[in-house]
């Protein structure tokens, strides 16, 4: 007959880390958004074989000179690539419940996060083209104008996590979300990286 | 081997107080409400079977308007208008609306129980999940009702979906639903990898997953990297058709490209067979191996099988367009794969046979069903390896012979397993048999009606007839296969009448059915038909790939989760070693705000381009609602709470040991 059981009572009732769940349905949502990236991408290239010039040319501001903008876009890269440090601060408070450091630093991410999504509006003004004028210009718009919603949706996250801490503080199941919200926030500077180089670089490469 | 007809003692509660305590822990709150508000993944899983069988009904009777109107030369039945809508609401709907959400309905109801948890990973996800199914298809038949039915076919090529050969919003309205639809298929996708990832039974490792589990993950692969596709393919579509949008992705004056949009439609659109075929040939290894008796042959094999097909699966998208100009290099490369995708078929074929072969079969109507399924899906395979081949293909190309085609292989290879499952998994889910002679007339009238309508297409579509006419001429020849293909359609519906009747006496006067009627291996027999709300009251480990088969009083079972919030085990992704207790979320509204927050979006999408932000707005504030713990409405707080003493689980268990 029955001889053993199998106790977990005195398993943790939570875990902070990549063993969690939500951990993973976090990692399938980067899977499909991640793929998602990859299609906008292929669509440019695919439609790059329509053009034989790449930008096309406008008559309007000098013929050959409609290369995007660089200073905002570059501007925001760095301001992207360097918001993980904080980030990190934070992801590394949460494992010893830092309270302290995790409110200063979501509050900051917050912040960060809003100076991305202005710069953005000033990388639209600099792609010299409206996104209705040509295929070119659609493919442009549409790539960032998906990475501005994930910019939307992370700081949107991360304003909801810095509300829950700042007012009901810090427990282990809250100090995961946070973690695994930072997780987001890092995929969504990472894939800004080869994006901006095919859309601000792509025409003098290709 | 001495299976048990009835639940194992040890996975059920130890005593009546216990059982009501953790019943009413886990049930939903009461009412109305109550039901909108469930995240239990049998009530989520019923809903996408109900609703995606109610669908297929429906979806069937503009088939059957179809084959009136072409029973005979120059019929009048219906207008050239109606027609096209008939066609593409029709495939439409049995792409999107049933085949692809009827198996992951099917997936959140049993995979939890198979692998041995409570629930699902992300219970109000999951709810979120269905409601955006229904948004999508209350979407697509609102617009068919108030003739704005969808009429570019199901896969809206353009130009002809493009802002200037479909004016109006019947393509818009086909787009905005793609999205809502491919919403709900990703995120059951999520909850079926994260569940099967992280809950299963304690000794479950990965080469004791059960088949049908293992073919839900790898279609939940599938479709976390084929659905993106056809969202990206119809933004750009909506985008282009949109005013004061007006990009110019497929518009060819502006530098865009119309093969782009077959291009990444195919590239969702191919593996999304496989994503209806798959979990369908789990069902097959599933009931063959209950109805032969023993351990399924090459369990390794069928298992890497369906790793390829997954693969393979993302190879062969340009093979539909094998009709457009493409580099010699492509098409070579696309033919080879596409025969390629045999072999992995073919493997399961064989086990499946040797499997029968070696056991000894009970020929019930689940496993009559499973031939049928095994004849018509080979002979729709065989097709599918001529038209791999170019020059066959192009002769072929948009003739009544790929129709032939992808209904032996749809119909074949996803309805008859269907069926298969209904009768299979029916007393599970209702505590009734249904009816077994009647299910054998059900058998019988499918296998007959189904070749009677779709091979004669076969033929007709060698003798030249092109898909999608409305009518032809009597000149052709063409009449005498098309009414018999018509009769055939007339027996297709006696037999799903036949179902539907079997379906509604068994549910009143069925015999009643005990927890395992067919002696099946797997965990979900282990618990009384219906399972409790809880499943397991002490969830089980296993040992073995067949558990019920072996002992499975005698296994160790897991105590010591809370008895006072939603709590299931979480276990290591390879080897299933007990790692932590993951609390789950109660019962919610917020999931039913969202998805009528996301179907108002994507149904004002259709008009301007200005609701995506004030949808974006009010998703944001529902889904902060959503997460903020501890403002759940009243009720359901209440409800929540045990009602009952709390009895001691491990000192009952103790006691009966």
């Amino acid at each position: 007959m029955n001889t053993a059981v199998i106790d977990v009572s005195k398993l943790p009732p939570h875990v902070e880390d990549h063993t969690s769940p939500i951990w993973w349905g976090n990692t399938m949502l980067l899977f499909i958004e991640t793929t998602m990236f990859a299609l906008l991408v292929g669509s440019y290239f695919y439609l790059r074989m329509n053009f034989t010039n790449w930008p096309p040319v406008r008559s309007d501001v000098g013929l050959y000179q409609t290369d995007p903008d660089l200073g905002f876009a570059t501007a925001n890269l760095i301001v992207l690539i360097a918001s993980c440090i904080p980030m990190y601060i934070v992801d590394r408070a949460c494992l010893r419940l830092d309270l302290r450091v995790v409110r200063l630093g979501m509050a900051i991410m917050v912040l960060i996060g809003l100076v991305t999504i202005a710069l953005r509006f000033f990388e639209f003004r600099g792609l010299k083209f409206r996104w209705d004028d040509n295929a070119y210009a659609a493919i442009l718009w549409t790539i960032l104008g998906m990475h501005l919603l994930h910019l939307i949706t992370g700081t949107a996250e991360n304003l909801l996590m810095a509300a829950w801490v700042w007012l009901k503080g810090l427990d282990t199941q809250h100090a995961r979300d946070v973690r695994v919200g930072a997780v987001y926030w890092y995929w969504i500077a990472a894939i800004w990286i080869p994006l901006y180089a095919i859309v601000y670089f792509g025409p003098h490469w290709l | 081997m001495k299976v048990s007809h009835q639940a194992i003692p040890t996975l059920a509660a130890p005593d009546e107080a216990a059982r009501k305590a953790m019943q009413s822990l886990w049930t939903r709150p009461p009412g109305l409400i109550g039901w909108l508000c469930s995240t239990n993944h049998k009530d989520i899983g019923r809903r996408y079977i109900v609703t995606a069988f109610i669908f297929f009904g429906l979806a069937g009777l503009l088939a059957a308007a179809m084959r009136i109107q072409l029973a005979f030369p120059e019929n009048h039945f219906l207008s050239p208008d109606l027609y096209n809508q008939f066609f593409t609401v029709h495939g439409t709907t049995m792409m999107f609306l049933f085949a692809v959400p009827i198996m992951e309905g099917i997936g959140l109801y049993l995979v939890p129980l198979m692998v041995g948890t409570r629930n699902v990973a992300f219970p109000r996800l999951n709810a979120f999940g269905y409601f955006a199914y229904l948004a999508g298809g209350l979407l697509l038949w609102g617009g068919f009702l108030v003739n704005a039915g969808a009429d570019a076919g199901w896969f809206a090529y353009v130009p002809l979906s493009g802002p200037q050969f479909s004016p109006g919003h019947r393509v818009d309205i086909w787009a905005d639903m793609i999205t809502l639809t491919e919403i709900s298929a990703l995120v059951g996708a999520v909850e079926i990898i994260a569940t099967v990832l992280k809950q299963r039974a304690p000794g479950m490792s990965l080469n004791r997953i059960p088949v049908f589990v293992w073919a839900e993950v790898v279609t939940a692969f599938m479709i976390i990297f084929a659905m993106p596709a056809v969202m990206v393919v119809t933004a750009y579509l909506a985008m282009d058709r949109l005013a004061n949008v007006n990009t110019h992705f497929f518009n060819p004056a502006e530098g865009g490209d119309a093969l782009l949009y077959q291009h990444l439609f195919w590239f969702f659109g191919h593996p999304e067979v496989y994503i209806i075929f798959l979990p369908a040939t789990g069902f097959v290894s599933t009931i063959i191996e209950t109805f032969s008796g023993r351990r399924i042959f090459g369990y390794t094999a069928i298992v890497l099988s369906l790793i390829a097909t997954a693969f393979i699966g993302f190879g062969l998208w340009v093979h539909h367009m094998f009709a457009t100009p493409l580099p010699l290099l492509g098409r070579t490369f696309f033919s080879a794969s596409s025969m390629m995708i045999a072999i992995p078929s073919g493997i399961q074929i064989f086990c499946w046979i040797t499997t029968l072969w070696t056991g000894r079969p009970r020929m019930q109507v689940p496993l009559l069903f499973v031939c049928g399924f095994i004849l018509v899906f080979v002979l729709g395979g065989l097709t599918g390896v001529m038209l791999a081949s170019v020059p066959l293909d192009l002769q072929m190309h948009d003739t009544y012979f790929v129709v032939a085609h992808f209904h032996y292989v749809l119909i074949g290879g996803a309805v008859f397993p269907l069926f298969a499952a209904f009768y299979y998994w029916f007393p599970k889910w209702t505590g009734r048999m249904l009816n077994e002679s009647l299910g054998k007339w059900n058998v019988l009238t499918l296998f007959v009606g189904f070749n009677l309508t779709f091979f004669p297409m076969h033929i007709l579509g060698l003798h030249g007839m092109p898909r999608r006419v409305y009518t032809y001429l009597a000149e052709t020849g063409w009449g005498n296969l098309n009414l018999l293909a018509t009769i055939g359609a007339g027996v297709i519906a006696v037999s799903v009448v036949l179902f539907i009747i079997n379906v509604l006496v068994s549910l009143r006067r069925g015999a009643v059915a005990d927890a395992n009627p067919w002696l099946a291996p797997t965990l979900e027999w282990a618990v009384t038909s219906p399972p409790p709300a809880y499943n397991f009251y002490h969830p089980p480990s296993v040992a073995d790939g067949q558990p019920l088969w072996h002992a499975p009083e005698q296994r160790p079972v897991v105590v010591g989760l809370s008895t006072e919030k939603r709590e299931v085990l979480n276990t290591t992704i390879i080897d299933a070693v007990p790692e932590h207790r993951y609390e789950l979320a109660t019962d919610s509204i917020w999931p039913l705000l969202l998805g009528i927050v996301v179907g108002l979006t994507m149904t004002f999408v259709i008009f301007t381009a200005w609701a995506i932000p004030a949808g974006m707005f009010f998703s944001l504030v529902v889904l902060y609602a959503w997460f903020w713990r501890g403002n759940e409405p009243k009720f359901i707080v209440e409800a929540a709470k045990p009602k009952v003493e709390m009895s001691q689980p491990e000192a009952a268990l103790a006691a009966q040991t």
